[in-house]
């Protein structure tokens, strides 16, 4: 009687295993990666953990400070309070400081300022990160496509007095770093020619933001010069990607063997070359994406551009380390999550990966 | 060998341009002396025979100022890639020949170093610690500059051990010593130097980044610092842009030379054949 | 001889930086019209670059220095195909002369599937026809090498065997209905019992629809079983051509004769067999007089002072060999 009531519960689960044992074995590919980042993130959290608690003097204690004169109630009170705030306690022991702290993480609270009330990474995150993202992404996909161009066609004429120039213009974009470039732009095309304007977003004086012609035309000027610096210095490591990846194609035979079935040149730049060259550049722009979301700490702060890059500068200078975990944090996550996502969508890209 | 650097227009060049980056670091603050002190009658003094880079606002003539800031900026750039290299191709070999449990542990270490963004943890590392040495900062800016190398050489590795080489030493029971350090080295050997130089150009940028942002400043006289300070006082004022040109053009030139000897150490040593 | 193609004292060069290589020097052959002629030769012989030339792809930065290539169809002026413009060329390939590479195992574009592949090539050739009939088209050829076509077709080249492509690659060839197709090493890296399938394929195809081939290869055993006329390059230079049997009888030079001799059969012993001393020529620095003297048997003085003339022989056959009738 008991044995086969057993049974009876035991088909149905017995089932559900092999349902579940069948899925995992048919997307084992994603799953260990997905398992691979979710490790990363884990590690990564670990490790900002303690590079907190590295961090001189104690930022609890002065944000309860803080909040002991502004709600006037004791300072055990304010600390307890601070305590909960910031997912922080010093004074706990290790492991359980790291489930607090990892507590807060999990629930999307990324940290506090103890220097202001009411500013958050997440607030930070929410106003920032569109200014970056509008300028790195912009001239991520500008430096992108006029480096493919150009590349293709430099490995197509590699005795031209074009892949010549390529070469110096790569060696020097390599050269100089960004910010260089974007004082060279300051100095030059703002200061001495007044062409552009040097710095900020928009001009708050003229124009109010919102969905307006004269606010975006605004946004679009100011975003001139940065998204220039950006591109100028960035187009030169594509070329040097799309030539080097066209150059190891175009020595593919499958090329020759096009040529010999007569297919035009045009058919062959397009479909054989470049469709095969741009496959490795794909993992590139993938990766090149992740890190925008960190934004460019150089550049916006020569820019005066308000994203997320400047102010985690600003917050490092005035030594507000609980944001600037957080948003060091959050720019970490969304490289693993943006790579996880393009290792997820390459097998559409390639057939050569693609699983049954 | 030395006929076939030669032949190597790239390597020669840029190799010729960093001697004289050294020179200068060695002998130029013997032959011009730098004075910090502030000279009230001589502020921003145009280029002349005497301040051949003019004065800044304190009257200081830039020229002497770069050539003290040198030895600060190689400094720099050597320790850390020297620890660069060392951490990163450790673990990297490490990594690739043990395989297994070990080589999981440091992939999972690495790749958090390759997702978190690096220069703003420069910038909290430079903010939380004093610096006031150049091993300090190189130590601060080649704490994430390994991972990469690390993977890469770790890559390298794998595809060597797959090898009839390394094999027969397997089989042949050759010590894992011998077979790291006789036949595994010297594969990757020309790699690890050529990466020692990318260090030192990505340390330059890194260093000089940090202290743009106006931490880690240590020795005025260091390049970066020179940069920051010029900006500080408003690039509105010609005066200043021109002082801060210097040494980023400096800058500039090395990082260019520096990839010359990139590459024509690539073409050297990992000759392919290049028909034409 | 009614010959599809002749090569007219060809040189093919490669300018290099510092000098001139001969790849193929002063080669002059004529392939039979619906007959298998095949090429043998050690790597390097220069019959590759030959071959190529025919459809003026020869690898970079190689050229056609002189020399003559002519194709003659059927009822029609001959073609200079040295002489054919890129645009004429792009109409002249694969209709008139196709090739199945060497390396056919990476001949196909990884990122598209078979059938995008034939038909971007029928469409790029002007075919019009609608999609239903060219596909059927498709079929018929993928059956004719014994594939199944519904499945091929829809197949991204990773997912096939070798011999599996290697008979795609030959279905490709005939897809424009060629007058001759070239066949580079067609059965390398193949198992035997492929090869042998293979070749009874390319059998069936030559008597069937009566296209000529020309085949290169290093295996001699595939020329006696294979093909009607040989050619014997070394150094870059024809050393020998005539029909089959005439150059397996009469072994007019010595290098055919220590090609022979250095091929291993199944019933006889394998002590017999004698490789020919030495190693292949190195073709940037190629000897003075007679390119094969160095590993020559029959080796004398005056071969190494004086470059052979082709004799011609009245069966039609030729020899390059001081020592004729040794």
């Amino acid at each position: 009687m008991g044995n086969s009531e057993t049974f009876e519960e035991k088909t149905p689960f017995a089932k559900l295993l092999r349902v579940v044992q069948a899925f995992f074995v048919k997307h084992h590919y994603i799953l260990s990666k997905i398992a691979m980042s979710i490790v990363t993130m884990l590690l990564t959290m670990v490790m900002i953990f303690f590079l907190l608690r590295m961090i001189p003097g104690d930022p609890v204690y002065q944000y309860a400070i803080g909040i002991q004169q502004q709600r006037r109630i004791t300072f055990e009170e304010a600390y307890k309070v601070a305590v909960q705030m910031l997912h922080y306690d010093p004074n706990e022991n290790i492991l359980r400081a790291f489930l607090r702290y990892f507590s807060g993480l999990i629930q999307g609270d990324l940290g506090h300022s103890i220097i202001e009330t009411n500013v958050s990474a997440n607030s930070l995150i929410r106003t920032r990160l569109p200014w970056t993202l509008f300028l790195s992404s912009c001239a991520l996909f500008i430096s992108f496509f006029v480096g493919i161009t150009v590349g293709g066609y430099v490995a197509q004429h590699r005795k031209g007095l074009a892949n010549k120039a390529a070469s110096v213009y790569i060696a020097l974009s390599g050269s100089i770093p960004d910010y260089l470039m974007a004082l060279l732009l300051v100095i030059n095309l703002a200061y001495k020619y007044k062409l552009f304007p040097a710095q900020y977003n928009y001009d708050a004086f003229s124009v109010t933001p919102g969905f307006n012609l004269p606010f975006i035309r605004d946004v679009l000027w100011h975003g001139c010069l940065p998204i220039l610096a950006y591109s100028l210095v960035n187009t030169g490591n594509w070329i040097m990607q799309m030539r080097g990846s066209c150059i190891g194609v175009l020595g593919e035979d499958y090329i020759l063997a096009a040529k010999a079935r007569g297919l035009s040149s045009r058919t062959i730049r397009s479909r054989y070359m470049k469709k095969n060259a741009l496959l490795p550049l794909v993992t590139s722009l993938g990766m090149a994406f992740g890190g925008l979301f960190g934004g460019a700490v150089l550049m916006e702060s020569i820019f005066n551009y308000p994203g997320l890059g400047l102010e985690i500068s600003g917050r490092i200078l005035s030594k507000d380390y609980m944001v600037v975990q957080g948003l060091i944090f959050f720019s970490g996550f969304m490289v693993i999550l943006v790579n996880l996502l393009v290792e997820m969508i390459y097998p559409w890209i390639d057939p050569r990966v693609r699983r049954e | 060998m030395i006929k076939r650097i030669t032949s190597n227009v790239q390597l020669t060049v840029g190799l010729m341009i960093m001697a004289m980056f050294v020179l200068v670091t060695f002998v130029g603050p013997i032959i011009f002396p730098y004075d910090p002190n502030p000279v009230v009658t001589e502020i921003y003094l145009p280029n002349s025979l005497a301040h051949p880079f003019g004065t800044d606002w304190m009257g200081r003539d830039v020229f002497r100022q770069m050539i003290g800031g040198a030895g600060s900026v190689f400094q720099i750039a050597f320790y850390a890639a020297v620890i660069t290299v060392l951490v990163g191709s450790t673990l990297g070999i490490l990594s690739g020949y043990a395989g297994g449990k070990i080589d999981k542990i440091i992939m999972a270490v690495t790749n958090i170093f390759l997702s978190v963004p690096a220069f703003p943890v420069y910038l909290v590392l430079a903010s939380i610690m004093t610096l006031e040495s150049p091993l300090a900062i190189a130590v601060v800016v080649s704490a994430w500059s390994w991972a990469g190398l690390c993977r890469a050489i770790r890559v390298q590795v794998l595809s060597l051990k797959e090898r009839d080489f390394i094999q027969i030493c397997k089989v042949m029971r050759m010590g894992t010593g011998h077979i790291i350090f006789k036949e595994l080295m010297p594969n990757i050997l020309s790699y690890i130097i050529i990466n020692f130089v990318i260090a030192m150009r990505s340390a330059i940028l890194a260093s000089v980044g940090i202290m743009l942002v106006g931490l880690a400043s240590y020795d005025p006289t260091n390049w970066g610092a020179i940069v920051s300070a010029a900006r500080g006082r408003g690039l509105i004022n010609p005066m200043n842009v021109r002082i801060l040109l210097y040494p980023l053009t400096a800058i500039v030139i090395f990082q260019v030379a520096a990839l010359l000897v990139v590459n024509g150490l690539d073409e050297l040593l990992n000759p392919r054949l290049k028909v034409m | 001889m009614d010959a599809i193609v002749r090569f007219q004292n060809v040189h093919i060069d490669y300018p290099l930086k510092k000098y001139t290589l001969h790849a193929v020097s002063d080669v002059s052959i004529d392939i039979a019209r619906g007959k298998i002629t095949a090429l043998v030769g050690e790597s390097g012989s220069g019959k590759t670059t030959l071959s190529s030339a025919l459809i003026r792809c020869i690898s970079e930065p190689g050229v056609i220095a002189s020399g003559e290539i002519l194709f003659c169809g059927k009822d029609e002026e001959p073609i200079h195909v040295e002489k054919l413009t890129e645009k004429e060329l792009q109409s002249f390939r694969w209709k008139r002369v196709s090739m199945v590479f060497q390396a056919a195992q990476s001949a196909l574009n990884p990122v598209m599937t078979v059938k995008e592949q034939f038909l971007e090539t029928m469409e790029e050739h002007g075919d019009t026809s609608p999609a239903a009939q060219k596909e059927n088209r498709c079929k018929e050829l993928l059956e004719y090498v014994k594939l199944d076509p519904d499945r091929i077709l829809k197949a991204y080249p990773h997912e096939l065997s070798g011999g599996m492509k290697q008979r795609v690659m030959i279905a490709f060839s005939l897809l424009l209905d060629p007058d001759l197709i070239i066949l580079d090493e067609p059965t390398t890296a193949l198992d035997v019992i492929t090869q042998s399938y293979i070749f009874s394929i390319l059998k069936e195809i030559n008597r069937e629809k009566g296209i000529s081939m020309l085949i290169m290869t290093h295996d001699i055993s595939i020329v006696a079983k294979f093909a009607d006329y040989v050619g014997v390059m070394y150094g870059g230079k024809l050393m020998e051509f005539g029909a089959v049997r005439d150059v397996f009888k009469k072994r007019r030079h010595p290098y055919t004769e220590g090609l022979i001799g250095a091929t291993p059969s199944i019933i006889h012993d394998i002590s017999a067999i004698k490789p020919i001393e030495g190693t292949p020529p190195d073709i940037m620095n190629l000897p003075e007089g007679c390119v094969f003297w160095p590993r020559c048997v029959y080796f004398e003085e005056r071969c190494r002072q004086q470059e052979p003339d082709t004799v011609v022989y009245p069966d039609g056959s030729k020899c390059k060999c001081l020592l004729e009738g040794r």
